[in-house]
């Protein structure tokens, strides 16, 4: 089995950040 | 125009709970599939990125087809709430796109051997971008509210009837020259275990999808207020 | 009939004017010619020959050439407020359109008649019966455009930062007719058999009807208040 964790760790923080960081933009807009 | 208002922030509340939501379910997703999926065998760890990247994809192009129909629908009625919706969802559709675009190589780095392939749904994405990339330019270059509606609606219309083009140019193109591959990934059976975190992956970005054009559609009905009242 | 007849007056008035001044023809072959010069000048000279970049400067050409001809198709409206008159008149918006269109596909082109020959010369095409192929192509392909870039233009004439607006619209509208024309005109230029050039003229055909079609309906709905 090849050895691609970071790629896959990468991959979800990326996710992550921009999902959590729209939402944050979202909220603050919203006020 | 309070009544507008507190419905504007109606939607802003439910908006924000739906999205919440979305996120817990995110994070329940991370769990389900780093702790209780096991990793696939030809492409290791890199295979969970399939968990998020075609749920994001798919959320992006229900997005932008959700434009063209509000879009439409715009064109037929003049009613701004159905051009607040289709400006919503395609601002959360370009998110969904970032996200497809950067998750897409990143697997395809160390399955492929290449950073960028113009693998055809990626590429596919990038255009979808730069046409709605046009979309909100063109939209801040007109002033006028209902100018505005007008023809950001005939962009999203030309944008849907696009799309198929937009995919045959991208699957022929890609037929044109041959895919580097560095490791073999066949179409196998997913078994349940695997099948049940891709599933979940394609619920909740349609929930975080839902949430977020929710927010964003009450935002830009208190901006309309606000410019309603200035003019 | 009556509709057909007012797209002519529109088309023929705007031809009128086009070669009464000549300016903007002349300019816009210029501009054609310079796309050519660049790409001569940008290529690796060691290892890209001129027959290997052929079909793509061609299309390139035309679709760069394409946006400059198309961001003005409206500017003589809006500088003399003719569009309302224009409006005002008892005329079929779509017929408006036809008319518009027509003009900016005849003024399209004329502009690829004058690079078409200088390609060939600077590009080392071989003559062949395929050249004729190849100009079917450009008008073939003009006409999807074109549709899509008379209704953009009549957007972003009304808007700020106009010149840098279209491009930015059309360029994506013109990837897949400019991919299938470029696929064809690789075809036509390799002296491939008919057979694997008419899935490439079908697609560009239904691009050119969609859009023609869409972009009539979808056009009353622009200049209309």
């Amino acid at each position: 089995m090849p050895d691609t964790g970071s790629y896959m760790v990468a991959a979800y923080i990326v996710t992550a950040v921009i999902v959590v960081g729209y939402a944050v933009n979202l909220w603050r807009r919203g006020r | 125009m309070t009544l507008d208002l507190a419905q504007a922030d109606g939607h802003i509340r439910r908006g924000r709970v739906v999205t919440l939501l979305g996120l817990a379910a995110l994070a329940a997703l991370y769990v389900m599939a780093l702790q209780f999926t096991p990793p696939e065998r030809f492409q290791g760890l890199a295979q969970k990125i399939f968990y998020i990247h075609p749920p994001a994809a798919y959320a992006m192009q229900l997005a932008f087809v959700m434009t063209g129909i509000a879009s439409l629908i715009y064109l037929l009625l003049k009613d701004a709430r159905f051009d607040r919706f289709a400006e919503a969802s395609a601002e959360v559709g370009m998110v969904l796109a970032v996200i497809v675009v950067i998750t897409g190589p990143i697997w395809g780095k160390p399955v492929w051997g290449a950073w960028w392939t113009w693998e055809p749904r990626l590429t596919f994405t990038v255009i979808e971008m730069l046409v709605f990339g046009g979309y909100f330019a063109l939209r801040g270059a007109v002033r006028d509210p209902a100018e505005r509606a007008k023809f950001a609606a005939v962009v999203g219309i030309m944008a849907l009837v696009l799309v198929p083009f937009n995919h045959m140019t991208v699957y022929l193109f890609a037929s044109q020259h041959p895919e580097p591959v560095v490791v073999q990934t066949g179409k196998p059976e997913l078994p349940w275990v695997m099948l049940r975190s891709f599933i979940t992956g394609f619920v909740v970005f349609t929930v975080l999808y839902m949430g977020m054009v929710m927010q964003r559609y009450g935002i830009g009905a208190k901006r309309d207020i606000r410019e309603a009242l200035d003019a | 009939m009556n509709a057909l007849r007012a797209a002519w007056a529109i088309a023929a008035k705007d031809l009128r004017i086009e070669w009464r001044s000549r300016t903007a023809i002349l300019t816009a072959s210029l501009f054609a010619i310079l796309v050519e010069l660049i790409i001569v000048f940008g290529r690796d000279a060691g290892t890209v020959s001129y027959a290997m970049l052929a079909p793509s400067v061609l299309w390139i050409t035309i679709a760069l050439s394409s946006l400059v001809a198309l961001n003005r198709a409206f500017l003589l409206e809006r500088e003399h407020g003719a569009l309302e008159g224009i409006l005002a008149a008892p005329v079929n918006r779509s017929a408006l359109f036809w008319g518009k269109w027509f003009a900016n596909l005849v003024f399209v082109l004329a502009v690829v008649t004058v690079a078409f020959p200088l390609w060939v010369l600077f590009f080392n095409v071989e003559p062949s019966t395929g050249l004729y192929g190849v100009m079917g192509l450009a008008v073939l392909g003009a006409i999807g455009f074109t549709a899509v870039g008379t209704v953009f233009s009549a957007m972003t004439v009304r808007t700020r930062h106009a010149e840098l607006l279209l491009p930015v619209l059309m360029l994506p509208f013109m990837l897949p007719p400019v991919f299938f024309a470029a696929q064809a005109t690789m075809r036509l230029l390799g002296g491939r058999p008919m057979e694997e050039l008419w899935g490439w003229l079908r697609l560009l055909a239904l691009f050119d009807v969609v859009f023609l079609v869409l972009a009539t309906l979808i056009f009353p709905a622009v200049v209309d208040e």
